[in-house]
């Protein structure tokens, strides 16, 4: 059985109202990377609320580490499993000193202190902030807020992060640091749900699924989804720069194993054709 | 003509306190009517300081913002007018939409500047337009739009008081690849017909090549460069140091060109890449 595993799920915001979710069907393995994908009002936001038991399903189950999502009973256990970082880091930040920010989640849990000391230290230490643990939230950079945010949810040892939309609002270093740190949570075997509009993020993950009117379009891993350029065109979609040149020329005839889907692999295989 | 002046412009916040910091630092430019102004830099370089600062919502330190030659606080008390001629569009605008309906929420700024209802109506339908929204959603309310919308009927608020200057602040951010691509299309359509003074503020260095006549770069409360995009963006390595990145194209061009491909300097579009490519290859007598 799937990790993560929601099954002929039906929701809807407003019982008059349509389907945002339609008989949708996903399947994540613990400790897999996957990148969600799909314009606004697809339903992905949706679909990860549901992971965390923050709405349930109309129809269908919610099934995360074999605990239904609508048993109420469970509902607590599943919020420590499976954590949330948003869009806006200043939303996500509640204390006026960053360790004591970290700390919240454990204490709220009645995690020992000195247990939430050991937890916090590690915590800041993988998002790599830890030196700024005495430090004021409002005196970081967007990218190290939601470094924090994230430390706050590795503080309660959960299995599984969801990410909403969690680069948007910030500059492009501070979105290197979040990749970077959403990657070193995967190395560390923790199952990582990323939503974006960024197809250079999406690149990175395990496995791509592009969702569309609340349901799954298609998925696979990066290399598959992205090589499908006209249907994620035809669906508003982008694709990274690198792959769309590629596409350009796979028009005119040039001929190439793997469709290239970043910087690195459009330089070499260019090299390899110009030179 | 130079519509906008900044001659040593700087702000320090927090004077004579533990807390001082200069958030913009002798900036000096001068922008002709009708150009398209892109303004990148990392989170806390000044760029929104900087803007906030064209149409007088923060008074400068030192230094003085001309508007079509004079000063904007040569008289303090009618600095609310440089604010009908400089129109700001926040970040996230959508969240100041406030009034019941749409129309009413866009005629905000118009009835504000003293126009008759004829008039207030015109520039209304007129804003509407340009940013692509249609009349049936005229009398909706705000707040039961979608989240592209919203952020179009707020940028509408802001055209419908035609300024000679628009500043926006991050207009793309959030939106999904179409709603960003509709948005950007519509603003330069406008922009031709209108033929405005555009500051536009971006993290997307890709959305910033595409529609920029020059670009101002800025880091630590510097203007550390001001250059066509082109010249811009085919300094990587300068541009990497101040924590932002180049287009993935550019890179990727620039990356082969070091390898020893004979590539020109500063491409930009994906569009000059496959160009660039296909010359390439015909003169090889590879395609």
């Amino acid at each position: 059985m799937s990790f993560i595993s929601v099954e002929n799920v039906k929701f809807s915001y407003d019982e008059d109202k349509k389907n945002v979710l339609n008989d949708i069907n996903l399947k994540i393995e613990q400790g897999e990377f996957v990148a969600l994908l799909g314009h606004n009002g697809c339903g992905k936001s949706t679909a990860a609320k549901l992971l965390n038991a923050m709405i349930l399903p109309d129809e269908g189950v919610v099934i995360v580490d074999k605990m239904n999502t609508s048993d109420e009973k469970l509902t607590y256990e599943i919020r420590r499993n499976v954590g949330l970082v948003l869009q806006n880091p200043d939303n996500q930040l509640v204390a006026s000193v960053i360790e004591e920010d970290v700390a919240f989640g454990p204490e709220n849990l009645g995690v020992p202190p000195e247990e939430i000391r050991e937890r916090v230290d590690r915590a800041l230490k993988t998002v790599d902030m830890y030196e700024y643990r005495k430090h004021a939230p409002h005196k970081l950079s967007g990218g190290q807020k939601q470094r924090v945010a994230i430390a706050g949810i590795l503080a309660m040892q959960p299995t599984c992060v969801v990410f909403d939309e969690p680069t948007a609002m910030l500059d492009p270093n501070g979105r290197e640091e979040v990749m970077n740190t959403i990657l070193t949570l995967k190395q560390n075997g923790i199952t990582v749900v990323l939503i974006t509009h960024y197809m250079n993020e999406a690149v990175m993950a395990d496995r791509v699924i592009v969702m569309d009117k609340g349901v799954v379009l298609t998925e696979g891993n990066p290399r598959e989804v992205f090589s499908q350029v006209n249907l994620l065109k035809k669906h508003s979609l982008d694709v990274p720069q690198a792959t769309e040149l590629a596409y350009k020329l796979l028009g005119i005839g040039l001929k190439f194993d793997e469709m290239p889907l970043n910087t690195d692999e459009c330089v070499d295989y260019l090299e390899g054709v110009l030179k | 003509m130079s519509i906008i002046e900044v001659k040593n412009l700087s702000f320090v916040y927090g004077i004579d306190t533990p807390f001082e910091k200069k958030a913009v630092e002798d900036v000096s430019l001068s922008v002709d009517e009708g150009e398209v102004i892109g303004l990148i830099g990392h989170t806390g370089s000044g760029k929104s300081t900087f803007v906030q600062m064209l149409n007088g919502l923060i008074k400068p330190t030192s230094g003085q913002v001309l508007l079509a030659g004079r000063d904007i606080w040569e008289k303090p008390k009618e600095i609310r007018n440089i604010r009908f001629k400089v129109g700001m569009v926040f970040q996230y605008p959508e969240y100041q939409l406030f009034d019941d309906t749409v129309y009413k929420d866009i005629s905000f700024g118009p009835r504000n500047k003293g126009y008759s209802e004829k008039e207030i109506d015109e520039k209304v339908r007129n804003a509407a337009r340009f940013v692509g929204l249609s009349e049936r959603l005229l009398k909706e309310s705000p707040f039961d739009l979608s989240g592209g919308e919203k952020r179009r009927a707020a940028i509408a608020g802001i055209i419908a008081m035609d300024p000679d200057v628009l500043v926006l602040d991050e207009p793309t951010a959030g939106l999904d690849p179409k709603g960003k691509n509709l948005l950007l299309a519509q603003i330069m359509q406008y922009h031709k017909q209108r033929k405005n003074t555009i500051f536009i503020v971006s993290h997307s260095m890709e959305d910033i090549s595409r529609i920029a006549d020059r670009v101002m770069v800025m880091n630590k409360g510097r203007l550390e460069m001001l250059d066509t995009p082109r010249n811009i963006f085919a300094q990587v390595e300068k541009i990497e140091s101040m924590g932002l990145r180049v287009p993935q194209i550019t890179k990727i061009m620039m990356t082969l060109k070091e390898r020893g491909v004979n590539l020109p300097d500063g491409i930009l579009t994906v569009e000059q890449a496959f160009f660039e490519v296909v010359n390439l290859l015909k003169k090889e007598g590879k395609i």
